[in-house]
C-alpha cells in the first residue's frame, strides 16, 4: 500500500545504540503500522467526539516521519516507545491549549454513539446479533460486566462464580463471537 | 500461544478504569506489542456494540438484575472451564488404574485359619502330574504336600462321575492296578486332591486338573 503522502525517501537507516549497528526503518511500514495506534490513543485520550481527532492523528504521524528522516531517533528506545511519547506531548499539549481556550479539559473518552459512522453502525449492529445468539450464562456476563460496568469480583459475586471464570467467560464469548460473525 | 503479561489491562483500560501510571504504562505497551493492541481494538469493538446496542441485546435479559442463585452442582461446575473438567477427569481416571494396578500387584494371599499347629486352612494345594497329555496310564498321581499332618484325599473322575478316591497321609499316591485297568488311552479324565487336619476337618481343596491318555504309538 503506498502512501501519496509519503515523501520519498521510502526508507532510512538509525544507527543501533543498543547493538551498536545500523537498522534500516521503512517509514511506509511505520506509518501503516502506527497511524492506527496513534489514532486509537488520541480518539482515547481526546474522546471520539472530538472533531480534531483525526487532524491531531495526522499532525502526530506526519511528525514521527519527519523527525524519523531528520535522524531525530537514535534507537535508544523502541520504535513504539519513540512514537508513544511523541503522541503522548502532543495529546498533552493540545489539551492545555484546550484548557487555556475552554477552561476545563476534555472528559475522558466515553462509548460513542457509532450513528454517524455507517462502517462502525454496521459492525456494531453485527456484534449487537451475534451477542443475543450467544448463550445466557455468556451473555449475562457480558451484560453485567460492560453495560452494567460492574467490577470482575462484583459480577463474580452477583454469578456466585470466581473472578477469574468471569473473565474466562468473557474471554470466551469473544472466541465465540468472532467464529459467529465470521460465519 | 502464550499471553502477554499486559493482557488483563486491557479492560481495565477500555472503561477508564486504570490509574494514571498504569494507564501510561499500558500505553505505551501497547505502542509496542501488537498482540495487546489487536485484542484492544476488538474487545473494544464488541464494548462498544454492548454500549450501543445494549438496551435493545439484553432487553429479554432475566435474571440479570438480581443476585443469581445458582444451585450448587452449577457453582461447582462453574469453578473449572470444561477443558480443566475433562483434564481433572483424565487425571482422575490415571490415578484410579495406578491405585488399582497397585493394589492387584500388593494383594494379599488368600486367607489363612489355624485350626492346630500343623494344619493351615486355605493352604494351596498344587497337582504335580499328571496334568495334559500323559503318554501312557499314570500308575502315580503326586501333588504339593500341605503341612506335615494333612491327609489328603484324592479322586479320579471320568466324564464328572467319582471313578475312584483313597486317603493317604503322602503326597503321591499309587494307582491300584484294577484302576489302572479302568482308564483307557484316548480318553480324558481329571482329578483333585483335598486335604483334611489329622482331625477331619477341610482344610483346602485343588482345582480339578485334566489330563488325557494319549493313543500308543
Amino acid at each position: 500500500m503506498k502512501n501519496p503522502n509519503l515523501p520519498t525517501p521510502a526508507s532510512v537507516y538509525i544507527m543501533n545504540a543498543a547493538m551498536g549497528n545500523e537498522k534500516k526503518l521503512d517509514l511506509e511500514q511505520i506509518y501503516v503500522k502506527y497511524r492506527s495506534i496513534v489514532c486509537f490513543r488520541v480518539k482515547k485520550s481526546l474522546g471520539v467526539y472530538n472533531p480534531d481527532c483525526d487532524d491531531i492523528a495526522n499532525e502526530i504521524i506526519t511528525n514521527v516521519i519527519e523527525k524519523l528522516k531528520r535522524g531525530e531517533f537514535r534507537g535508544e528506545s523502541s520504535i513504539g516507545t519513540f512514537i508513544y511519547t511523541i503522541t503522548s506531548r502532543r495529546i498533552i499539549d493540545y489539551i492545555r491549549k484546550k484548557s487555556k481556550v475552554l477552561k476545563h479539559v476534555p472528559e475522558p473518552a466515553s462509548y460513542p454513539d457509532p450513528h454517524e459512522q455507517v462502517e462502525n453502525k454496521e459492525r456494531a449492529e453485527t456484534i449487537a446479533g451475534a451477542i443475543k445468539r450467544l448463550n445466557p450464562k455468556y451473555r449475562e456476563v457480558l451484560y453485567l460486566y460492560y453495560y452494567k460496568e460492574l467490577s470482575r469480583e462484583e459480577v463474580a459475586q452477583k454469578l456466585g462464580i470466581s473472578p477469574r471464570r468471569v473473565s474466562e467467560r468473557v474471554n470466551y464469548s469473544q472466541k465465540l463471537l468472532k467464529k459467529m460473525i465470521r460465519k | 500461544m502464550r499471553n502477554c503479561k499486559f493482557e488483563g489491562n486491557i479492560d481495565e483500560y477500555l472503561m477508564n478504569r486504570l490509574t494514571d501510571d498504569k494507564k501510561n504504562e499500558f500505553e505505551e505497551h501497547y505502542f509496542n506489542c501488537s498482540s495487546c493492541f489487536e485484542k484492544m481494538v476488538e474487545r473494544d469493538e464488541l464494548i462498544t456494540a454492548i454500549k450501543y446496542k445494549g438496551q435493545e441485546i439484553f432487553k429479554d435479559e432475566p435474571a440479570t438484575e438480581a443476585v443469581k442463585g445458582e444451585t450448587s452442582w452449577g457453582k461447582i461446575m462453574a469453578f473449572l472451564t470444561p477443558k480443566q473438567w475433562a483434564t481433572v477427569a483424565v487425571s482422575a481416571t490415571l490415578i484410579a488404574v495406578l491405585v488399582f494396578s497397585g493394589l492387584l500387584m500388593l494383594k494379599p494371599p488368600s486367607p489363612q485359619f489355624f485350626i492346630n499347629e500343623d494344619a493351615v486352612r486355605g493352604g494351596k494345594i498344587t497337582l504335580i502330574s499328571p496334568i495334559f497329555e500323559v503318554q501312557t496310564v499314570p500308575s502315580q498321581f503326586e501333588w504339593q504336600r500341605l503341612g506335615e499332618n494333612a491327609e489328603y484325599r484324592i479322586y479320579i473322575y471320568d466324564n464328572g462321575d467319582t471313578l475312584w478316591q483313597k486317603t493317604t497321609k503322602d503326597n503321591f499316591i499309587v494307582l491300584p492296578e484294577n484302576i489302572k485297568k479302568t482308564l483307557a488311552s484316548g480318553e480324558k479324565y481329571s482329578w483333585q486332591v483335598k486335604a483334611f487336619s489329622p482331625e477331619g476337618a477341610l482344610i483346602s481343596v485343588s482345582s480339578r486338573v485334566q489330563f488325557k491318555i494319549n493313543h500308543p504309538e
